[in-house]
């Protein structure tokens, strides 16, 4: 596969993700667009049930089928549309082109195979390995991502490891094959402050090293301010506002974005009375409004936002809102 | 080594559950069990006469020493005589390899072909060969057992239907003979064992397959059936093992005691079934000590088995 700067390494376009459950048809994700760059990080922010992981999982067609089913879209990686791929072309890039690691380091493991066992399983897979040139590979991988000792720990079984020393290892089978897009779905969520701080940093320097494009899923917008060069911004199930990082968060557009931003708890020198918060709930994905999504809970609302849907002004950075701050 | 001192350590662990079973099955036998005395004696016998014969019997001992008594007849294998005057050691040893012969090619085709059936109908969840498979094991749950060996025996047995195998009967002299009467019990036995067996694996494998490492295993491209067939099926061992080992039993027991008397096999369970309905001390006495020393056996063996599959199962 060649590398080409100049093109995006994914294009997502009108992306349209719906889970059939008992009360009706979800729309989880609803006509999603975005680029990804090479070597960029991509933010994906937004609280749950958003859409986002749903967004991330889609990437890869990991959504369960049924319930769930990509409805319209398509999600071209290097030009090549993912959607309509035969299930084996698509088992050749999971892991090697496009890999994935996911928010529970404790379960996401196979707890009865060796942490060396499913590290060669992935480098015999994808790459022209046999087992036992797998494992000199796997343990490098392992030195890679910050293990301590790692031809010990291959024969270690996940159990016997933490919380923060799985998600390492997650990240080196992830980075095993050098894929083009890495989709990180809430990487930190699980690991406790020391740890995330310490993983992420990992990251980053791995990701210059690997020169690939990630896609980081989370609602932690500390951890997008540290790593994202761009970001966007989801609220059920649609993109409300996207751009860069430092751009969205001096100057957020979407008051759903400002709600956001100023709901983050810091230390400052004047004392609130109170943490602000976004009031109102999160609408009913069966029951979803007829105009903007966010009217209800919107402090700048006005009769338009509740009879029309905005749409998002820009693919690279917009807002979706009648009446941006 | 570390193993083989586990395996001894759940041993060990085991003789107390022993004593606990063979101490409660002894005392029901000798308080609610039939008392042999009348049998042995002829129509109004003196008390002396009686007394005589209790003493032959040992019924004027305390318990705790016949208790004991009991305990070293286990330990030297030693029951005594059945009431047909045979001593109940032949009586086994005749026996039991014949329920075993009988019992085992049902027990392991039973399994075997369940788990087969279940991975299928995993494979294709919600699809037909899924939904045809789970209807089959309903109706294989839901025929009663009895129903199921008469069924067979009219339609393989009979002059009304094929009329292949004989209806009932043992004979064991040559691989031909035993196929020929093995057959029809071992279908009946697998008929209904697959059904419960199929679904509870089944239910087991789907279960499993929700997990996230398998969610992991699909985003780095494993095929989906080398996951199906490794990576989930090694998660599944634990409730399988479970599942065979304490089935073994039950087979053991509960299957052999209804095939045999149904098909007239003269084997452990046909022998069990006469020992409780004429009261044969002697080899209900072996067999309840038996079974209580095979049931802790199994489970053992079960822990010992757990440990192997699964690496979080400590040794301690």
């Amino acid at each position: 596969m060649t590398k080409d700067l100049s093109q995006p390494v994914l294009k997502v376009r009108d992306l349209t993700v719906e889970f059939a459950t008992e009360d009706g048809v979800i729309r989880a994700v609803d006509s999603v667009s975005f680029d990804v760059q090479p070597n960029e990080t991509l933010g994906l922010v937004g609280e749950s049930g958003c859409g986002k992981t749903v967004t991330g999982l889609a990437m890869l067609r990991l959504i369960p089928m049924p319930p769930g089913r990509i409805a319209s879209g398509s999600i071209e990686l290097d030009g090549r549309d993912l959607v309509p791929l035969p299930d084996r072309d698509l088992e050749d890039l999971r892991g090697r082109a496009l890999s994935m690691i996911f928010q529970e380091p404790m379960t996401a493991l196979n707890p009865v195979f060796t942490i060396g066992n499913q590290m060669t399983d992935v480098l015999c897979r994808h790459r022209d390995l046999t087992r036992r040139q797998a494992r000199p590979v796997a343990a490098e991988l392992l030195a890679k991502v910050g293990i301590p000792e790692p031809a010990n720990r291959l024969d270690d079984y996940p159990h016997q490891l933490s919380g923060g020393m799985r998600q390492r290892v997650m990240i080196a089978m992830a980075l095993s094959c050098n894929p083009r897009l890495l989709i990180a779905d809430e990487p930190t969520t699980a690991l406790d402050v020391t740890t995330q701080a310490q993983v992420l940093e990992q990251f980053r320097a791995l990701q210059a090293e690997f020169r690939m494009a990630v896609i980081l899923v989370t609602h932690d917008l500390g951890v997008v301010a540290e790593t994202c060069q761009r970001a966007l911004v989801m609220y059920c199930g649609s993109i409300v506002e996207s751009g860069a990082t430092a751009e969205l968060f001096s100057r957020p557009r979407h008051p759903y974005t400002a709600g956001l931003l100023a709901s983050i708890p810091r230390l400052r020198s004047e004392r609130l009375p109170e943490l602000p918060v976004i009031p109102g709930r999160v609408p009913d994905l069966l029951n979803l409004p007829a105009g903007c999504r966010f009217a209800d809970r919107c402090p700048r609302v006005q009769e338009r936002c509740r009879a029309e849907r905005p749409v998002l002004t820009g693919r690279d950075s917009g807002v979706a809102c009648h009446y941006p701050l | 080594m570390e193993i083989l001192q586990y395996a001894l350590r759940k041993l060990l662990a085991g003789l107390p559950l022993i004593l606990g079973v063979t101490l409660v099955s002894f005392a029901l036998m000798v308080y609610f069990g039939p008392d042999m005395t009348y049998q042995l004696l002829g129509k109004n016998p003196t008390p002396e006469q009686i007394l005589e014969v209790r003493q032959q019997l040992g019924y004027d001992q305390p318990f705790l020493q016949r208790y004991l008594v009991f305990l070293g007849e286990i330990v030297t294998f030693d029951f005594g005589v059945a009431s047909t005057g045979e001593p109940v050691a032949t009586l086994l040893a005749k026996t039991i390899p014949v329920s075993l012969i009988l019992i085992l090619p049902g027990f392991i085709l039973g399994h075997v072909v369940g788990l087969l059936l279940a991975l299928a109908a995993a494979y294709w969840r919600g699809s037909w060969p899924d939904k045809l498979i789970m209807a089959v094991a309903v109706i294989g749950m839901s025929v009663s057992f009895l129903i199921v060996i008469i069924g067979f025996q009219i339609v393989l047995s009979s002059s009304d239907g094929l009329d292949l195998f004989p209806v009932r009967g043992w004979n064991a002299s040559s691989l031909g003979n035993y196929l020929s009467y093995v057959t029809v019990p071992t279908l009946a036995t697998m008929f209904v064992a697959l059904g419960y067996d199929t679904r509870f694996y089944r239910s087991v494998i789907v279960e499993e397959m929700t997990r996230d490492h398998v969610r992991t295993s699909r985003a780095f491209g494993l095929p989906e059936s080398r996951i199906l067939l490794r990576n989930i099926l090694k998660n599944c061992l634990i409730p399988f093992i479970t599942r065979v080992m304490f089935s073994i039993p039950q087979v053991a027991i509960g299957g052999a005691l209804l095939i045999e008397s149904y098909f007239g096999i003269p084997g452990i369970g046909k022998a069990t079934y006469e020992a409780i309905v004429t009261g044969d001390q002697p080899v209900l006495k072996a067999v309840v000590s038996l079974t209580a020393i095979l049931f802790v056996l199994v489970v053992v063996l079960n822990d010992i088995l757990y440990r192997v599959v699964d690496p979080r199962v400590t040794l301690k």
